[in-house]
């Protein structure tokens, strides 16, 4: 049985969010709509250390769907519009949502999100808020995204590119190229090589081997959840990457 | 009379086409026009929906005080009390009705069900609470039914039957024993919709605000506060205040006015708990009650001790009943209110930060869901925090639903012959 997860090691992440756009990209998610956010553990802002001279911390977490073994959003979805396939991917089948939002309050990782409006008004808007002249962005014109709609084995529709308004959408560990035997596109986008993703039953994959022997932690692991992302957790960085500990007392 | 109550639905009526149009605006742009977003997901509506729950269960107390209990005086009272229990349970689902994104594929929850989602059981429970009320008033009325039908504007009287006393007697004998047998079924169910619609949000280990075991006794509480208010009220337009009414008027204010007390003892019991630890979530959403929200805890507090205090020392006045039962239905509402907000702004996902020996707890942000500010003035895209205040659109719709539940109660009560004998 194949069961999808996620390593990302934090001591490689350096911040600059090529996940998040190019999952953006790939995924077509709305303006405003962030699958994958990647922030500055403590800070206000992005790529501010936080804590003061000399205390100071700077750690990179980026935040994907967990993929729970036991997600709280499948068992609050009324309609199972939500649910976990076989491989582990939880997934959400845009043309049954009822968009009733239950999943965003049963999410601890508020890594879901909601269309609020039509995702082409989200990019007009957009694109007025930077500053454009009015009518520079037409509705009708390219969109950008994987330009084929994917349907699961059984048929339901998990990835579109014209997101249907009034439905919940998230993070699918990129379905659409996992079935074909492609790693998510925040994996090979990354510049740092933090991410390894694979197969968690088989004892062979590269993820198998990177857990077994690297020290690892997932988020709110007291909640039950049991994410299938996990974590490297940084070490502090003194001189190249090198830890030095004091003999002396 | 005739005039006030005409004026009286004049202006439900303008306020129910404005929330007609509200919600027809919110279905063509779509959630975007509350003030929801992707931190922030339910608000003044579902707040509503927990209030109206709460509302629909003065029908329980009166039928469960008469057939199991044995209080007899409650027994003018009965239809009108049913009446409400059916129409706010109505009105509990058309309130979240505008808090679905896609109510044209509200089939789905007959088509595909999940038993696991308690919002599925809710809508069971509520639906068939709603359904039995309506079989319970209509059980009720029965007598009063054939004997003077049922008066429909434009349509004229309906169901009336031509009948000897005997054949009344026998009615009134034949709808006492069937609400005999149809109160103890409703009970269940007139407990259940508050117990599930507490679970709803009572399961969610994610939301500290509500996780727990104590939310569904509070609801309880606060139903039983609600309810025999409205009951009140509603008998008080139906009948006025009457000398025989005295009775049921001063138990249900005694039943009113001791569930505040009860539900204030567990709501405050849960604040102790939570602050005593001095840290963690728990902690946090106590501490963000009173530090953004004190206002409206002010008021949800002042409210109802203030209609308890009323209803304790004045259930023999009219001025007295309807000024306390106002009152504690203003306190449950902001208690309602207050459910949402400390619910969302405490972010579930806190990462922990080591500086050195120090360390603390930080809020993961989430994306808003929007493009907000300007280019020179832009406002941030992931927040941690979200000020939800409901937009115009949000209050219209809400007044808009109360406007067409109250049409349709006095509608109700109106064309049923709830009037007692002998009087019109």
């Amino acid at each position: 049985m194949v069961r999808y997860g996620m390593v990302i090691d934090l001591n490689r992440c350096i911040g600059c969010r090529s996940c998040a756009v190019v999952c953006k990209m790939v995924n077509s998610v709305p303006t405003g709509t962030w699958w994958q956010r990647v922030e500055t553990v403590g800070s206000k802002e992005h790529m501010v250390p936080t804590g003061e001279y000399p205390n100071l911390s700077e750690v990179f977490l980026p935040v994907p769907c967990m993929h729970c073994e036991n997600p709280p959003c499948v068992k609050v979805c009324p309609v199972g519009a939500t649910w976990k396939r076989e491989d582990g991917l939880v997934l959400v089948d845009f043309e049954r949502c009822i968009g009733c939002r239950y999943c965003l309050t049963a999410c601890p990782y508020g890594v879901r999100q909601f269309n609020w409006q039509d995702a082409d008004e989200n990019i007009k808007q957009g694109f007025e808020v930077a500053g454009f002249e009015e009518n520079w962005y037409k509705p009708s014109d390219y969109k950008y995204g994987y330009p084929i709609d994917h349907r699961t084995k059984d048929g339901r529709l998990v990835y579109t590119k014209t997101r249907p308004r009034g439905v919940v959408e998230k993070c699918t560990f990129c379905v659409q190229f996992v079935d074909q035997g492609i790693a998510p596109a925040c994996v090979r986008g990354c510049p740092g090589n933090a991410r390894v993703f694979g197969d968690l039953d088989d004892p062979n994959s590269e993820i198998s081997k990177v857990l077994k022997d690297r020290s690892t932690f997932r988020l709110l692991e007291d909640l039950g959840t049991e994410p299938k992302v996990f974590y490297i957790p940084p070490a502090r960085k003194e001189g190249r990457g090198g830890v030095n500990y004091e003999k002396k007392v | 009379m005739k005039r006030k109550f005409d004026l009286a639905i004049a202006v439900l009526a303008v306020l129910a086409l404005i929330g007609i149009v509200a919600w027809i605006m919110q279905l063509q742009r779509g959630l975007i026009l509350t003030n929801m977003r992707n931190p922030f997901t339910w608000g003044l509506y579902i707040a509503m929906w927990a209030f109206y729950v709460g509302t629909a269960a003065g029908g329980l107390v009166v039928s469960s005080a008469i057939y199991i209990f044995g209080v007899k005086q409650l027994k003018p009272i009965a239809p009108v009390a049913s009446v409400t229990a059916f129409i706010f349970a109505v009105a509990a689902m058309l309130m979240a009705l505008p808090d679905i994104g896609r109510p044209d594929r509200l089939l789905n929850l007959f088509i595909y069900p999940n038993f696991k989602s308690l919002i599925l059981w809710d809508f069971i429970i509520l639906s068939t609470y709603a359904i039995l009320s309506a079989i319970y008033t209509f059980v009720l009325l029965r007598p009063k039914i054939a004997a003077s039908g049922i008066s429909i504007p434009f349509v004229g009287t309906v169901m009336k039957r031509d009948m000897t006393a005997e054949e009344i007697q026998r009615l009134e004998k034949e709808s006492e024993r069937r609400a005999k047998i149809l109160a103890p079924i409703a009970l269940p169910f007139a407990i259940l919709i508050h117990t599930v619609t507490a679970w709803v949000l009572a399961t969610q280990l994610s939301r500290p605000w509500w996780y727990g075991g104590l939310l569904a006794p509070t609801f309880i509480a606060a139903a039983l506060t609600a309810g025999p208010a409205v009951v009140i009220l509603a008998s008080l337009i139906v009948y006025g205040y009457r000398k025989d009414l005295q009775d049921a008027y001063r138990l249900l204010a005694k039943v009113s006015a001791f569930s505040v007390v009860a539900l204030l003892f567990m709501y405050y019991n849960d604040f102790f708990v939570r602050q005593w630890w001095d840290a963690g979530r728990e902690f946090d959403t106590i501490m963000l009650v009173f530090r953004d929200y004190l206002a409206i805890h002010a008021v949800e507090v002042i409210f109802m001790l203030l209609g308890t205090f009323i209803l304790a020392t004045r259930y023999n006045s009219v001025g007295g009943l309807v000024a306390g039962s106002l009152a504690v239905n203003i306190g449950i509402l902001a208690h309602r209110y207050l459910l949402i907000p400390p619910a969302y702004n405490i972010i579930p996902l806190r990462v922990p930060v080591v500086l050195g020996i120090e360390s603390f707890e930080w809020s993961y942000p989430i994306a808003v869901g929007d493009i907000r500010g300007t280019l020179m003035n832009p406002q941030p895209v992931f927040t941690a925090y979200w000020n939800y205040v409901p937009s115009l659109i949000e209050i219209a719709i809400t007044i808009g639903v109360f406007a067409i539940i109250s049409l349709v109660l006095l509608g109700m009560l109106r064309a049923l012959p709830v009037y007692p004998q002998g009087s019109q």
